[in-house]
């Protein structure tokens, strides 16, 4: 109806004065839809082509190498008795060959699923039970105020939460365990790792949890407040505002009747909380996909935290290193080596894809459920 | 035995009920302590100074950055609204008739998820590589990236709230399609586009990662965007790895302005939103 009506309008336009705002405003809506799908596109192509030597270099075995060395590593040349072989002239020991540089995306990504991991533990209980307090108990008055402050947070930029792990959260996280005074009253214990990692060593199954192996020795790991532990709980702290919102806005969208149907049943609250927790359940899973692709994606805070190290972490007090935050450190000193480059870009290349499925997953759980929602009423 | 239940079930729904109000009140707490942090730490060492000094005074300032931060955001702004609300307007008033806007509804979506690292090394590999330096160009353009697609997704969701009525009325009277878009539908959104716009700025504004290879930062006043350009995130990077306190200090009051900036924003976004209502 509407589209036949613009037609023959724009036809008497037509026939009157001159009218080129017409194709022009369809021309520039539609060229803007267009560029929308040329940035997607250019996304993929570029990093794929820049991330082409690495791909052909290493192959797939890019993902199962936790090896990432830039520069290439001097061997020694050895004599019978497996010793190093000095120089007699200059007293250096004698290098038999290089071993070229290699690069494998292990180290990152088990960095990344640790990170994101502990992000979630935290985030998502608590989350879901902030969002229940403002759905079922919260008074009123409270609700706009709490729910401000939580989208504010989400508003904070991630470089502000990097800043506060990197000086408050990491030092009082590590370190020996003592006693500290938040502003100079409240008196709260810290150096929590160095607690947490002698109570590891005192249960029989734990030990290596809190340990790590140099050379042939295995010693205990110092707590340095710079690891994967302080680096996911710094992700928790940043989605917890993001997993918050949506499941809020999953949970207020649960039908009325459900809850009164469950409460004339008899149910207790929680009873009542469980059954609008299964009724909405895809799409609070969505929700926590989403709080995970922001964990896993994130920058910042995490190459201020982690203590950017390429190694696969085996505790929570190693350093370690995301594939976000390992793109950000490196990058500017491998400009020059194309291999190292290249490498990095399949990093970036991978942390894109994942991305990219995290979001069609997250967006189908949620948008789907709410649309079913929606219809229900 | 049935009667155990029930007093179960009740004993566990009060603990629940109470683990509940725990979480929030953990949240609320653990928010207020940072922010509240910030704040204090923030406040300690801001002054006038640090908003009129360069970074080689003898004490120092953020002029430039906090400069650089506003031109670079005004640049990506310049290029990111139309482009995004254009689309938006396209989402929502030429969809009918097209198979692209599921496409780009879906895309718009996906982008706006994309690790904003990865859009900076894209802006990277396309304009600075190409140019042969730095620059505040290719940050902008790094920065409109981000914007666009979440510009269209909200310009897309304002528009649909505009009744259809009007439109109609629009039509009926003998409005083009593109009139009864600049003229009714767009004016009767003015409050909300306008608060999806400035969300996306403050958005932006807070971002580092995208610039750490495309602007890349500057210790010098900057005007000119074809030359590495400053931005207050990453010299409050920058700050952050340097030793002294002084940096440290720095670091903490470049941040409250930040967040200041965007605490602004969101605050009167909802102010004009609750008027519009």
């Amino acid at each position: 109806m509407m589209t036949a009506a613009v037609e023959s309008e724009s036809q008497v336009v037509k026939r009157g004065r001159r009218n080129w705002g017409e194709p022009a405003m369809r021309i520039a809506a539609t060229g803007s839809a267009i560029v929308i799908l040329l940035m997607l596109a250019a996304l993929v192509v570029v990093l794929f082509v820049a991330a082409v030597p690495s791909i052909k270099h290493f192959g797939p075995g890019f993902l199962m190498t936790s090896t990432w060395r830039p520069n290439p590593l001097p061997v020694l040349k050895l004599d019978a008795h497996g010793r190093s072989i000095r120089d007699r002239r200059t007293g250096m020991k004698v290098v038999d060959h290089n071993e070229p540089p290699r690069f494998g995306a292990l180290a990152s990504l088990c960095g990344t699923a640790q990170t994101s991991m502990i992000a979630l533990l935290l985030a998502v209980p608590l989350s879901l039970g902030a969002a229940f307090y403002l759905v079922r108990i919260a008074p009123h008055w409270l609700i706009m105020p709490v729910s401000f402050l939580i989208e504010f947070l989400a508003a904070i930029p991630s470089i502000a939460y990097g800043l506060w792990g990197m000086f408050v959260l990491g030092p009082w996280m590590g370190g020996p365990s003592r006693w500290e005074r938040i502003f100079g009253i409240l008196p709260v214990p810290a150096g929590i790792e160095s607690r947490f990692a002698w109570l590891f060593l005192q249960i029989p199954g734990l030990h290596w949890l809190a340990q790590q192996r140099i050379g042939t020795r295995v010693v205990p790991i110092p707590t340095t407040g710079r690891d994967v532990l302080v680096a996911g709980i710094i992700l928790g702290i940043m989605i917890i505002p993001i997993i918050t919102a949506i499941s809020r806005d999953v949970l207020r969208n649960v039908p009325r009747a459900q809850i009164e149907g469950t409460i004339a049943l008899g149910a207790t609250w929680w009873q009542s909380c469980r059954e609008t927790l299964k009724y909405s359940r895809s799409a609070l899973f969505g929700a926590i996909i989403l709080g995970m692709a922001r964990a896993a994606g994130e920058t910042m805070a995490v190459l201020m935290v982690m203590g950017s190290a390429a190694v696969v972490a085996t505790s929570p007090f190693m350093a370690g290193t995301t594939m976000a935050s390992q793109l950000a450190g490196e990058f500017p000193e491998a400009s020059t080596n194309d291999l190292h480059r290249g490498a990095l870009m399949e990093l970036a290349l991978i942390l894109l894809v994942m991305s990219l499925a995290f979001n069609v997953v997250a967006r189908y759980l949620v948008v789907g459920k709410s649309a079913r929602t929606s219809a229900a009423h | 035995m049935t009667n155990l239940n029930i007093a179960r079930a009740k004993a566990t729904s009060r603990i629940m009920y109470s683990v509940c109000i725990a979480c929030a009140f953990l949240i609320v707490a653990t928010l207020v302590l940072i922010t509240g942090y910030l704040l204090v730490i923030g406040l300690h060492s801001l002054n006038w100074r640090f908003f009129v000094n360069l970074p080689q005074s003898d004490q120092p300032g953020m002029r430039n950055s906090i400069e650089g931060t506003i031109i670079l955001v005004a640049l990506a702004s310049l290029a990111g609204i139309p482009i995004g609300m254009l689309a938006g307007v396209y989402l929502s008033e030429y969809e009918a008739n097209s198979i692209l806007a599921g496409p780009v509804r879906f895309v718009s979506d996906v982008l706006a998820g994309v690790p904003s690292i990865v859009v900076g090394i894209l802006g990277y590999e396309l304009i600075v590589v190409p140019a042969g330096t730095y620059s505040g160009w290719a940050g902008a353009a790094a920065l409109a990236f981000i914007m666009i697609p979440i510009v269209a997704r909200t310009t897309e969701e304002m528009l649909r709230l505009v009744p259809a009525s009007y439109r109609e009325a629009s039509i009926a009277l003998g409005a083009t399609k593109a009139r009864t878009i600049l003229r009714v539908v767009i004016p009767s959104a003015t409050g909300s586009l306008v608060t999806g716009a400035m969300l996306a700025v403050a958005r932006v504004a807070g971002e580092t990662a995208p610039l750490l290879f495309t602007a890349v930062g500057s210790p010098y006043l900057v005007h000119n965007p074809s030359r590495p350009f400053p931005s207050l995130t990453l010299r409050i990077y920058e700050l952050s790895n340097e030793p002294s306190p002084e940096a440290r200090s720095q670091a903490w009051s470049g941040i409250l302005v930040l967040i200041a900036l965007i605490f602004v924003v969101n605050l009167s976004v909802r102010y004009f939103t609750r008027q519009r209502k």
